[in-house]
C-alpha cells in the first residue's frame, strides 16, 4: 500500500515529512500500550467506583458520545 | 474574488461576493464533505461550537463552475485574529480544540488532513475551528499526516512560551508554517528532555526529521503500521504534553496596572461613566481598544454588547483579560497582543496571505485610553502622524490627553530630554485637528486628565 497514494478522489496537499512519519510509526507500539493501559485502569476503576466519573478522564477512543449541550466548552464537549 | 489565503488546499477555497463569504467545495473533495456530512460529526462539532456551521447554498454563483460539487456561506467571523496575536492561553486552547476535533473526528472514521492554528479563530469568547475542509476519510494504518504541522503551530510555540520565554512566541510571525522543530528542541532548555512529550515530539521528532531530510521515502517501513489506536495514542500523547504546559507567572508591566495608577478611584469611576457617555452619545457597531490593558474600558463597550477588540502590548495583560473573558462567558470581547509601535504586518505569500492590521479595518470605534502619552514620548511619534494612523482605522474616536504635569508623564520624561514642545494641550487638539472633528471635551474629575470624544474629518473610500 502506498500511503501517499490518494485518498478517493484527493491527493494530500501537505508534505507529512518522512521523519514524522517515521517517527510516528516508530513511537506506535508504546503509544498503544498508553491507551490500552488508560482504558484498562479505566475498567478497573469501574469496577470499584461504579458511580464516579471524573470530567478530567479520557473516553474509550472506539466510544461516540453525544454532544450534550452546546453551552459546554468545546474541549468538555469533545472530551 | 478568490480569498488571497486560500490556494494550498485543491479541496476548495473561499470566496467574496456582494459582501458575502463564501467556500466553493470542489468535486475532489465531494466523498470527504458528504462522509463529514451525513455521519453525524458535522452536526455533532458544529452544535457543540467547535466547528463554524455553515448553509449550502446554490451553486450557481461558483467562481470556478468546472470544479464545483457545492458552495457552503460558514457563519462569518467579526475579526480574524492570527496565532502571533493570541496569548499563551488562547494559543493552548486553541491547540486543546484542534486535537479534540481531530480525536472525535477518529470516531466517525475521519481525520484531519491539517492541522494549522490559522484553522481556529475566536468567536463569542470562544475557539472555534474554521476550516470545514479539513476532514478527510481516515485511511486505515496511516500515520496522521499533519503530525508535523500541529507540532510546529502548536507544541513548538507553546513549549518555548513555557520552557524558555513566552516572547518566542513571535516567532510564529517569521515562520507562516510553524516554528520549526530542529530550531525549538535548539532553543528549549535541556531539562524539557525529561518531559516525555517534549522529548519525543519535539527532541527526537527534530532528529528524525533531520536523520531522514535526504532519505527515500521508507515505504515498507511506513505502510498499514499506524494502528487507530496508536493513533489516538499519539492525539493524547500531544493533549497531554499540551495541557502539561504552564506559563511561568511573568512579572509584567502591565498586569497590574491599575494597581499602580496615579489616579484616585473616583476619577477612574469618572472616566468610566464619560466614556460609557462617549459611547452611548455615537452608539458605534465595533470598537477596537488600543492599549486596553486588562480590558477595564473595553467592557463598558463590551458589556453594552458592542463587540469590542481589546488589543495590548502586555502578554500578561492579554493574559488576565482572556482568563476573565472564559471566567465570565463574556461573548463581546476578544483580547489580542499587538505592538502598536510595530502592529502585525501583511504576511506570507505575496504579502496577502495574512492581512495587516490597518487591513483588517476599519471599525467603528477607537478608543485610546491612557495610550498618546506613551507612543507620543517613549516612542517619539509625532502627534499628527498618532492622528492620522487613528483616523486610518475608524470614523470615532475616544482619546485621553495627558499633560506633561501629570506624574504619569513626569516618570516618562524623567530618563530623558524632554524634546517634546509640541506636546501640550494645544499642540495636541491642532495635530488631532487636522485629522478628526472634536465633539466633545470632559476634564476627568480628579485628574489633569482631559477624554476627547471625536470623529474624522474625511470618510475611508
Amino acid at each position: 500500500m502506498n500511503i501517499f497514494a490518494p485518498i478517493g478522489k484527493l491527493t494530500h496537499y501537505l508534505d507529512p515529512g518522512t521523519g514524522s512519519m517515521v517517527l510516528q510509526v516508530v513511537l506506535a507500539a508504546l503509544l498503544s500500550v498508553g491507551v490500552l493501559l488508560k482504558v484498562f485502569w479505566r475498567k478497573i476503576r469501574g469496577w470499584f467506583n461504579p458511580n464516579k466519573t471524573s470530567v478530567s478522564d479520557e473516553i474509550d477512543p472506539t466510544e461516540i458520545a453525544e454532544a450534550e449541550s452546546a453551552q459546554l466548552s468545546p474541549e468538555d464537549d469533545l472530551k | 474574488m478568490k480569498l488571497h489565503s486560500s490556494f494550498r488546499d485543491p479541496s476548495g477555497f473561499m470566496f467574496h461576493q456582494e459582501g458575502v463569504l463564501y467556500r466553493q467545495v470542489n468535486l475532489s473533495y465531494q466523498e470527504h464533505y458528504d462522509q463529514l456530512m451525513e455521519s453525524g460529526l458535522y452536526r455533532q462539532l458544529s452544535s457543540a461550537r467547535a466547528l463554524i456551521p455553515h448553509e449550502e447554498c446554490q451553486v450557481n454563483i461558483a467562481p470556478i463552475p468546472g470544479k464545483v460539487y457545492k458552495i457552503i456561506k460558514p457563519e462569518p467571523i467579526a475579526f480574524v485574529s492570527y496565532p502571533y496575536e493570541w496569548c499563551f492561553d488562547q494559543l493552548k486552547d486553541a491547540a486543546v480544540l484542534t486535537l479534540s476535533i481531530a480525536r472525535r473526528a477518529l470516531q466517525y472514521d475521519m481525520i484531519l488532513k491539517d492541522a494549522s492554528a490559522f484553522n481556529v479563530q475566536f468567536q463569542n469568547g470562544r475557539p472555534i475551528f474554521i476550516d470545514t475542509l479539513s476532514f478527510e476519510r481516515y485511511q486505515p494504518g496511516t500515520p496522521w499526516i499533519a503530525y508535523k504541522q500541529f507540532c510546529q503551530h502548536f507544541l513548538a510555540p507553546l513549549s518555548l512560551m513555557a520552557k524558555a520565554d513566552f516572547r518566542l512566541n513571535q516567532l510564529l510571525r517569521v515562520y507562516i508554517d510553524g516554528i520549526p522543530l530542529d530550531l525549538t528542541s535548539a532553543l528549549l532548555p535541556k531539562a524539557s528532555f525529561l518531559n516525555p512529550g517534549l522529548l519525543s515530539h519535539i527532541h527526537l521528532h527534530a532528529k528524525t526529521q533531520k536523520k531522514y531530510a535526504d532519505a527515500e521515502f521508507p515505504q515498507e517501513q511506513i505502510s498499514g503500521k499506524m494502528t487507530k489506536t496508536a493513533l489516538v495514542g499519539l492525539l493524547d500523547s500531544l493533549l497531554s504534553a499540551i495541557r502539561s504546559l504552564k506559563l511561568k507567572s511573568q512579572k509584567t508591566e502591565w498586569g497590574n496596572y491599575y494597581e499602580q495608577t496615579n489616579y484616585a478611584q473616583a476619577a477612574f469611576e469618572a472616566k468610566r461613566e464619560k466614556v460609557n457617555a462617549f459611547i452611548l452619545r455615537v452608539r458605534p457597531r465595533s470598537v477596537w481598544d488600543l492599549g486596553a490593558n486588562t480590558g477595564e474600558f473595553s467592557r463598558v463597550a463590551s458589556n453594552l454588547g458592542i463587540p469590542t477588540i481589546a488589543f495590548d502590548i502586555d502578554h500578561g495583560a492579554v493574559q488576565r483579560n482572556y482568563a476573565m473573558v472564559k471566567q465570565d462567558k463574556e461573548t463581546d470581547l476578544l483580547p489580542l497582543c499587538l505592538d502598536l509601535t510595530n502592529p502585525s504586518p501583511a504576511l506570507g505569500w505575496n504579502c496577502q496571505e495574512r492581512l495587516s492590521l490597518p487591513e483588517r479595518a476599519p471599525v467603528d470605534m477607537v478608543m485610546a485610553l491612557a495610550l498618546v502619552h506613551h507612543l507620543a514620548i517613549s516612542n517619539n511619534i509625532p502627534l499628527e502622524n498618532l492622528a492620522s494612523f487613528f483616523a486610518g482605522l475608524g470614523r470615532w474616536l475616544i482619546v485621553e490627553f495627558i499633560p506633561k504635569s501629570d506624574s504619569q508623564v513626569k516618570r516618562l520624561l524623567s530618563s530623558r530630554q524632554d524634546i517634546f514642545p509640541d506636546y501640550t494641550k494645544a499642540g495636541f487638539e491642532s495635530a488631532f485637528g487636522m485629522h478628526f472633528e472634536i465633539l466633545e471635551e470632559s476634564p476627568i474629575a480628579g485628574s489633569e486628565r482631559i477624554l476627547y470624544l471625536m470623529e474624522r474629518k474625511q470618510k475611508l473610500d
